[in-house]
């Protein structure tokens, strides 16, 4: 049916347009007009990462609709569920080794590049036998002073492996980073994905190479973000006001003509 | 009347419309709800309100000159009436479609409009002089001592994903010599994400009460302290924009760690699971060949 398309895209189309600083209670009131479209909505609009503390181990996580079990959120720290869970989905023995590995790595690259904040890996194992995963890093900074901010990065991935080779799907978003100096906000969010091929030399690669991926599509994404925030919107507020008379701009703009005309002659 | 929880939805998201995009807004709203007639009617109080608070202008029938639809211009006891006092008209206005019609005359009052005509020929020149697309209308509410300068400064660019609008208010209290603004700043940024910039600044300032002096002379002081609030507030927002990109963004991540060099996944992999791993090295790739 033509018209189920449309909703769902008029429903993302819109969580595009409202302010990014209310896109949590936006996309529930949407949940609450279409019920049935929960699912395809939740799973399409990130919304801000929330923090869990694994009461076993003591360590904070992140949690997402990729470790949730019905109300439960398995924690990376432990692989237990809080609140326990029966018949829980774990990754397969293979994979969970993987996922310790991978978060033990990302930790280290969270501390490098946030100082501070939390990571956390999940990892799910694919009918084809392949699998997939998701980095989650989140920093927030100074909530109480004039100054604050947040920044939350959701990664996506899919690692099919093809012989030595594996090749990676990855879609990441920023979602959302926010800075708030007194009276001035700037909050949003923003998806980038990218593809790529890399060799396998053991079941470890796939963190070296999605580590290596993660990390470059981060660097760019920053880029990106500080471009759009301190750049873009910046050019737009003088697009609306100049600061500088217009009117002598443009008494400038006719002396400079008629000095041109004159030299001309 | 029990409120239809669909309209008070459609409702609130028309309200958080950025600049420019009420109308993709209600496109959405439209498909979501799928129910015109309900809309229709019930969306109507909403879309008076965005209007009104977002400073939205309409042409002046029979006029070359805009006027922004404020509460301000309000014909008293009147829904869809209002008043363009640069022109001495009030006309009917269709909230949806933005139109207006049936202009009839309106008496100034005597008393206020030299200094209102005053206070508008120097908010039109302040206006031509710093905004490139700004509109201006100077109120003078019958039911208020107060004078209303309300600015309004939009860009509309959807081919590259981005929109503004400038928003400013001035009360001018000229018993009291009084004048209190408000300057709302909106922008949207939407390629590939939904970036948006929400900035507020309150001005508040003195001037020689009037008729201390004559009303000319008293809307230009006025005019000059607005463009000297304004121009200052606009560099400190540069300069908030250069201390929130050293501080908060690099608060947040750093561009590169200390050691000024990217991650050394190998390294990394090699000192904190080497062993590990390496007991189910091939394990993977055995799996699948």
């Amino acid at each position: 049916m033509a018209g189920e398309m449309d909703l769902l895209d008029s429903m993302l189309d819109l969580t595009r347009r409202l302010p990014p600083m209310s896109i949590e209670e936006n996309v529930s009131s949407l949940v609450e007009l279409c019920p049935d479209y929960a699912d395809d909505l939740l799973g399409s609009v990130d919304q801000p990462l929330k923090l869990r503390t694994d009461h076993t181990t003591g360590r904070d996580y992140l949690i997402c609709d990729y470790n949730r079990d019905g109300e439960s959120y398995r924690s990376p720290w432990s692989n237990e569920y809080h609140p326990p869970l029966h018949d829980a989905t774990y990754p397969s023995a293979r994979l969970r080794k993987l996922e310790i590995a991978a978060n033990d790595a990302f930790d280290t690259y969270r501390e490098m590049y946030f100082e501070g904040g939390v990571s956390s890996v999940f990892l799910w194992d694919l009918d084809d036998g392949g699998f997939a995963g998701v980095v989650l890093l989140k920093k927030t900074l100074n909530p109480a002073t004039n100054a604050s901010g947040s920044w939350d990065s959701i990664h996506v991935f899919e690692a099919s492996e093809r012989g030595r080779m594996a090749h990676y799907k990855l879609t990441m978003s920023n979602d959302k980073s926010n800075s708030t100096m007194g009276t001035v906000d700037l909050s949003g969010s923003m998806t980038r994905q990218v593809e790529l091929d890399s060799s396998l030399t053991d079941s470890s690669s796939h963190i070296t190479n999605t580590g290596r991926m993660i990390e470059d599509q981060e660097i760019k994404m920053r880029n990106l973000l500080q471009e759009v925030y301190f750049g873009k919107t910046k050019d737009v507020v003088h697009d609306l006001r100049s600061v500088d008379s217009l009117e002598k701009a443009r008494k400038q703009r006719e002396v400079q003509k008629e000095l041109a005309g004159l030299l001309r002659k | 009347m029990s409120l239809d929880p669909r309209i008070e939805a459609a409702s609130k998201f028309l309200l958080q419309s950025p600049p420019g995009e009420i109308n993709d807004v209600l496109n959405d709203v439209r498909t979501i709800v799928s129910d015109d007639a309900s809309l229709q009617t019930g969306i109507l109080p909403a879309l008076e309100s965005y209007n009104v608070a977002q400073f939205i202008t309409v042409d002046v029938p029979g006029q070359s000159h805009q006027v922004i639809v404020s509460e301000a211009g309000r014909v008293e006891g009147s829904r869809h009436r209002f008043i363009d006092p640069r022109s001495h008209t009030s006309f009917e206005l269709d909230h949806i479609r933005l139109e207006t019609s049936d202009p009839q005359a309106v008496d100034p009052d005597p008393e206020s409009e030299p200094f209102r005509a005053a206070l508008e020929t120097a908010t039109l020149a302040y206006v031509a002089d710093h905004f490139t697309d700004g509109v201006a209308t100077v109120f003078k509410p019958s039911s208020s001592p107060q004078y209303v300068i309300q600015i309004v400064a939009n860009k509309y660019n959807s081919t590259n994903f981005w929109s503004g609008r400038w928003r400013s208010e001035y009360t001018v209290d000229v018993g009291k010599g009084e004048v209190v603004g408000r300057v709302l700043i909106n922008v949207h940024y939407y390629e590939n994400g939904n970036v948006q910039l929400s900035a507020t600044h309150k001005p508040t300032f003195s001037f020689p009460p009037y008729p201390t002096l004559p009303p000319t002379t008293s809307a230009s002081k006025i005019l000059a302290s607005i463009e000297l609030q304004e121009g200052e507030y606009q560099t400190s927002l540069n300069d908030t924009y250069a201390e929130m990109g050293e501080k908060t963004f690099k608060g947040l991540r750093r561009a590169l760690p200390l050691t000024r060099q990217k991650m050394d996944w190998d390294k990394v992999m090699g000192y904190r699971l080497g062993a590990e791993l390496n007991a189910s090295r091939g394990a993977t790739i055995s799996s699948s060949s």
